[in-house]
């Protein structure tokens, strides 16, 4: 790396940790596009990693989910913390293009420089995040935010990747959304560190509360209890309870755990960034490369996990030859 | 020609209100000898004509005749003044009372609201309107926001005092007054505060709240959108129940398709969801425990008039058989005056162009030609400069003169639902009708109106349908004169002068006077009553509109009461579907 | 499904209305047609201040704003303009689409905007025209 370079990355970094939001801005989005510094960039954030509380908010649409965010920021800047949202919203699989609209839920804190708030595109990854959502997340960690809050896109699927970089995962419902309860796919339940039933002043909240105890209640046993809180977000109430609530969940984790679950989440890391040079590799095959192959399976003179090893290992013209 | 049906099997059974009515509409087999003649001759002569669709996907046949109209006279079309009312809501139509002349006006400081006002009661006006400033839409008081955008839009009323130099030397009593002001109705509390200290009657002020209908300011015209759902749903019944207690005259509830439309909808999505929002209403009302059958004579509509001027026509001829229907069967209701369709429209500013815009007095007078022939009871023409700024006086001037031209010189009044029997036109008002049918009972599957714009349906068609038509525009499937087709190069020279905007010493008097009402009031007066209005708010039996009167009768001006009941019962923000 | 896009990025796009005015119909369809032409576009719907703007479009690192006024808002223009300028966002573009007289039009490009698109304009031609102008934003040295 040029000595040029090399500067620049530094002065991004004093510029990102002494606060400078624009310097932020940019470098999430060369961390989405995959650029090269950007990897140099995290390397050199990396030591500061680790200390903000990650909140993860997931659930079936319609169920105010960001409203609800809405709400807990307040909450959390009440309690003197900055935050950062991270808000994941779907690609379209046609056109790659994307509408971000999150942030209008999150209208009244568009004045305060204690909130960042970020939109992120999905790109085509599913999970309900984007591809490189945890390395932005390690990025607004990295800048100091108190509170990195993810919302996954919430499209309804089985969304339980956020669990996998938040230290608290949090599954929203609500009565009369979609079919309820059961719009609450296999899974995610059991992700989930605390429940929340918001519009609860609806109709059919109890309910909804009931069969959300019950569905709890087939989970494995030796989990630790998860509580299941009811909010009105539209008029902040139960958001103090639901705070409290992943404060406390924030300091049950043994340190131990929290070593485990950065473990865990560098494998998982480790696992994407093979992925994505696997991915790369591929693409690097052009049309008449792939067909020879394809006709060598379809004869049955090589098989495609032989290929594949092949691949991997770096032998791609051993791969086609 | 639409015949009483004839005796036996022929007989067609008539449209109601439920999703059945298309099988029922199908035309009946009419014998037409030369029919199959002109069939051939037109398919010789014109080989590949094209497909023709309205807005809302109709195909359009190059005929119709016999064999395209169906039912039974008496019960699809009957008399005007008669249910279902498709030939008008009244037995005189326009030979009795032509419709009112309602062009909308609001600019500046009250004082000036009040000038211009006056001139027009000279002229022999008995009804005004009232647009206040976008500020007062966005339940923001004057004094914290920028001096540019204040006042260029409409008049600035953020207190009493300022409605009652509005109203000065008008006699509130006499004339009807409709207002564009949304929940939760500050500008109401205000002229009823300002009748109170006149010693005027609540029962003598007559008008109508123009912007009530939240939901449509939700889904497509947020300009009017202040609380979020859940309180806005509550302060419309509040509303709806304190008028109807204690201002009789006054028509609460105008349910605005207008928006729909505008907002991307066909034609008859508009119209569908219009009466959708209707329904809703009317559902909450009844929920509330009000007398439907005294209430619903007091829902208005307000729609958009495109050019599409046979599909406008049939628009309106539809909706207003298929809301008779929906009082009368899905209701329940006797109360014939409950069933009547009453509808202000306006012309539709989306179809006017920046091209060449004295082309848009032609548009406009078509589209005024569909409401008419409709059968509206109040009509605003827009002025051919609307798309370049806020209308000068002088083409305002000409938008009346178009509609008084229609009137007198073109004789379009003469006859009650001049188009009625006409094959195509009654046709199209049965296509029409399925079609709306179809929407309204999709949305009745989605649990009703609230819910279906709740999680989003509504607006994810409404963008499609925007975005649909601006394609076809872009294609030049629709031609637009000037725009896409004919002579687009040449430029017409029309002066567009911005009208003056306030003078910025205009806005500092004002925010002065503004400075002045706050210091003068008894603050622990306004202050309690503002508190007041947070305990009314946080309790679902008390009504909360009473609340919003009490606190502007404290002096809390528009801005605090809003800010509070935001606070409260949760901001307004729009909803937005990728 | 699209290639995942590694070493590009697709414009962002912020599209949004100050001031007071609600009508959102055309913001709304070109934000769908800048989405259909595979850019990313930040939506926010109607009344934002200008501060919340210049802050919304650092965060959001956007490319190019687009604004839309149909009644006077675009008279706020000039004062979001300098506040880009103030905040170090000089590089983004900046289009106006709605209803703008003449003479303001004027004052909007002395004022620093790109471009105002007048009704009647095509969505082809708006989305051309940002992305050229996204592109440009793109280069900037400050960028990585």
């Amino acid at each position: 790396m040029s000595e040029a370079a090399d500067d620049r990355i530094n002065r991004l970094v004093e510029r990102i940790t002494a606060g400078d939001t624009a310097a932020l801005a940019r470098a999430i989005t060369a961390v989405e596009a995959a650029r090269p510094a950007a990897s140099q960039l995290l390397a050199r954030l990396q030591p500061r990693v680790g200390r903000a509380m990650t909140v993860g908010f997931t659930g079936p649409p319609g169920v105010g989910k960001s409203t609800l965010i809405s709400a807990f920021v307040k909450e959390m800047r009440k309690r003197g913390e900055t935050v950062a949202v991270l808000a994941v919203d779907p690609s379209s699989p046609v056109s790659g293009g994307a509408i971000l609209g999150d942030r209008v839920r999150m209208a009244e804190h568009a004045g305060d420089e204690g909130v960042f708030i970020r939109s992120i595109a999905s790109r085509g990854h599913l999970g309900g995040l984007s591809r490189t959502t945890s390395r932005v997340a390690d990025l607004v960690d990295a800048a100091g935010f108190d509170v990195v809050v993810i919302e996954t896109v919430g499209a309804g699927q089985s969304e339980v990747e956020v669990a996998g970089i938040a230290q608290t995962t949090i599954v929203v419902t609500s009565p009369g959304a979609g079919d309820d309860v059961q719009a609450i796919k296999a899974g995610i339940l059991e992700v989930a560190d605390i429940l929340v039933v918001n519009k609860a002043d609806m109709e059919g909240a109890k309910q909804a509360r009931r069969a959300l105890k019950a569905m709890l209640s087939l989970r494995v046993k030796g989990h630790l209890e998860v509580p299941v809180i009811d909010t009105v977000a539209i008029r902040g109430e139960g958001i103090e309870k639901l705070a409290d609530a992943v404060g406390r969940n924030h300091e049950r984790a043994a340190p131990a755990d929290r070593d485990a679950a950065r473990r865990e989440r560098f494998v998982a890391l480790l696992a994407e960034c093979v992925e994505q040079a696997c991915q790369s590799r591929l693409k690097a095959l052009d049309g008449d490369q792939l067909e020879r192959l394809q006709d060598a399976v379809e004869r049955g003179e090589r098989e495609a996990d032989a290929i594949a090893a092949a691949i991997m290992d770096g032998g791609l013209a051993s791969a086609v030859s | 020609m639409l015949r009483r049906a004839r005796t036996g099997t022929e007989a067609v059974q008539p449209a109601t209100a439920t999703s059945e009515t298309s099988a029922m509409n199908k035309p009946t087999q009419v014998s037409l000898p030369g029919f199959e003649q002109w069939r051939q001759d037109f398919d010789e002569q014109l080989p590949d004509a094209r497909e023709i669709r309205n807005r809302s996907g109709i195909v359009i046949e190059p005929l119709y005749t016999p064999r395209d109209v169906a039912g039974d006279y008496e019960d699809k079309l009957g008399y005007p003044g008669q249910a279902p009312y498709t030939r008008g809501i009244y037995p005189t139509m326009h030979r009795g009372r032509t419709w009112s002349q309602r062009q909308l006006i609001g600019l500046g400081l009250p004082e000036d609201y009040n000038t211009r006002v006056r001139r027009i009661l000279d002229a022999g006006a008995n009804a005004i309107s009232l647009i206040p400033c976008n500020s007062v839409y966005r339940g923001i008081d004057a004094d914290k926001l920028d001096p540019e955008i204040l006042g260029t839009c409409g008049t600035l009323i953020n207190t009493v005092d300022d409605m009652t130099a509005c109203m000065e030397g008008i006699p509130l009593g006499k004339i009807s007054t409709a207002m564009n002001d949304p929940s939760p109705f500050t500008m109401l509390a205000q002229l009823l505060v300002v009748a109170e200290r006149r010693g005027i009657d609540w029962k003598h002020i007559t008008g109508t709240s123009n912007q009530s209908d939240y939901i449509s300011h939700f889904v497509a015209n947020h300009m009017f959108f202040r609380l979020a759902l859940p309180g806005a749903r509550r302060l419309l019944v509040d509303h709806i129940a304190h008028a109807r207690a204690f201002v009789p005259g006054w028509n609460p509830l105008s349910v605005v398709g207008q928006h729909m439309q505008q907002g991307g909808a066909t034609p008859a999505e508009a119209m569908a969801l219009t009466l959708s929002s209707a329904i809703q209403y009317a559902e909450d009302c009844r929920e509330r425990g009000l007398d439907l059958e005294d209430v619903l004579t007091r829902f208005t509509f307000f729609f958009d008039i495109s050019i599409s001027f046979f599909e406008e026509v049939a628009k309106f001829r539809a909706g207003r058989r298929i809301w008779a229907r929906i009082v009368g069967e899905r209701f329940g209701v006797k109360n014939p005056k409950a069933r009547r369709f009453k509808f202000h429209a306006q012309t539709s500013g989306v179809d006017l162009t920046r091209q060449q815009p004295l082309n848009n007095i032609a548009r406009v007078t078509a589209q005024a030609m569909a409401g008419i022939f409709g059968g509206l009871q109040s009509l605003h023409t827009d002025a051919f400069d609307e798309v370049l700024s806020t209308p000068t006086e002088e083409a305002a001037r000409i938008a009346i003169a178009s509609q008084n031209i229609l009137r007198h010189e073109a004789h379009l009044t003469d006859v009650i639902d001049p188009l009625g029997g006409s094959y195509y036109v009654e046709r199209l008002t049965d296509q029409m009708e399925e079609q709306i049918l179809d929407v309204i009972a999709r949305i009745d599957d989605l649990g009703g109106m609230y819910k279906a714009v709740e999680a989003g349906e509504v607006q994810r068609m409404l963008g499609e349908s925007a975005m649909a038509f601006q394609r076809r525009v872009d294609d030049g499937e629709e031609v637009i004169v000037g725009v896409n087709a004919y002579d687009t190069e040449h430029e017409m020279d029309i002066p567009v002068k911005p009208l003056p905007r306030p003078p910025r010493e205009h806005i500092d008097r004002y925010w002065q006077r503004l400075a002045d009402y706050r210091a003068n009031r008894d603050p622990s007066k306004t202050d309690r009553a503002l508190d007041q209005l947070v305990n009314a708010a946080n309790d679902p039996k008390a009504n909360l509109y009473a609340a919003v009167i009490d606190a502007t009768r404290a002096e809390a001006t528009q801005g605090e009461i809003i800010t509070r009941l935001r606070d409260t019962l949760g901001d307004g923000q729009p909803l937005i579907v990728p | 499904m699209p290639e995942v896009m590694i070493n590009t990025r697709p414009a962002r796009v912020l599209v949004t209305k100050i001031g007071l005015d609600g009508h959102d119909r055309g913001s709304r369809v070109v934000a769908a047609a800048l989405r259909d032409a595979g850019m990313e576009v930040v939506y926010t719907g109607p009344w934002q201040s200008i501060p919340d703007v210049v802050k919304l479009a650092t965060e959001e690192d956007v490319d190019v704003i687009g604004i839309s006024s149909l009644a006077t808002d675009h008279l706020l223009v000039p004062k979001l303009m300098r506040a880009l300028q103030e905040a170090d966002m000089a590089h983004v573009g900046v289009v106006v689409g709605g209803i703008v007289p003449d003479d303001e039009e004027a004052m909007l490009r002395e004022a620093g905007v790109d471009r105002v698109f007048h009704p009647g304009s095509k969505l082809d031609e708006i989305v051309e025209f940002v992305r050229r102008r996204a592109g440009e934003a793109q280069q900037h040295p400050e960028r990585l």
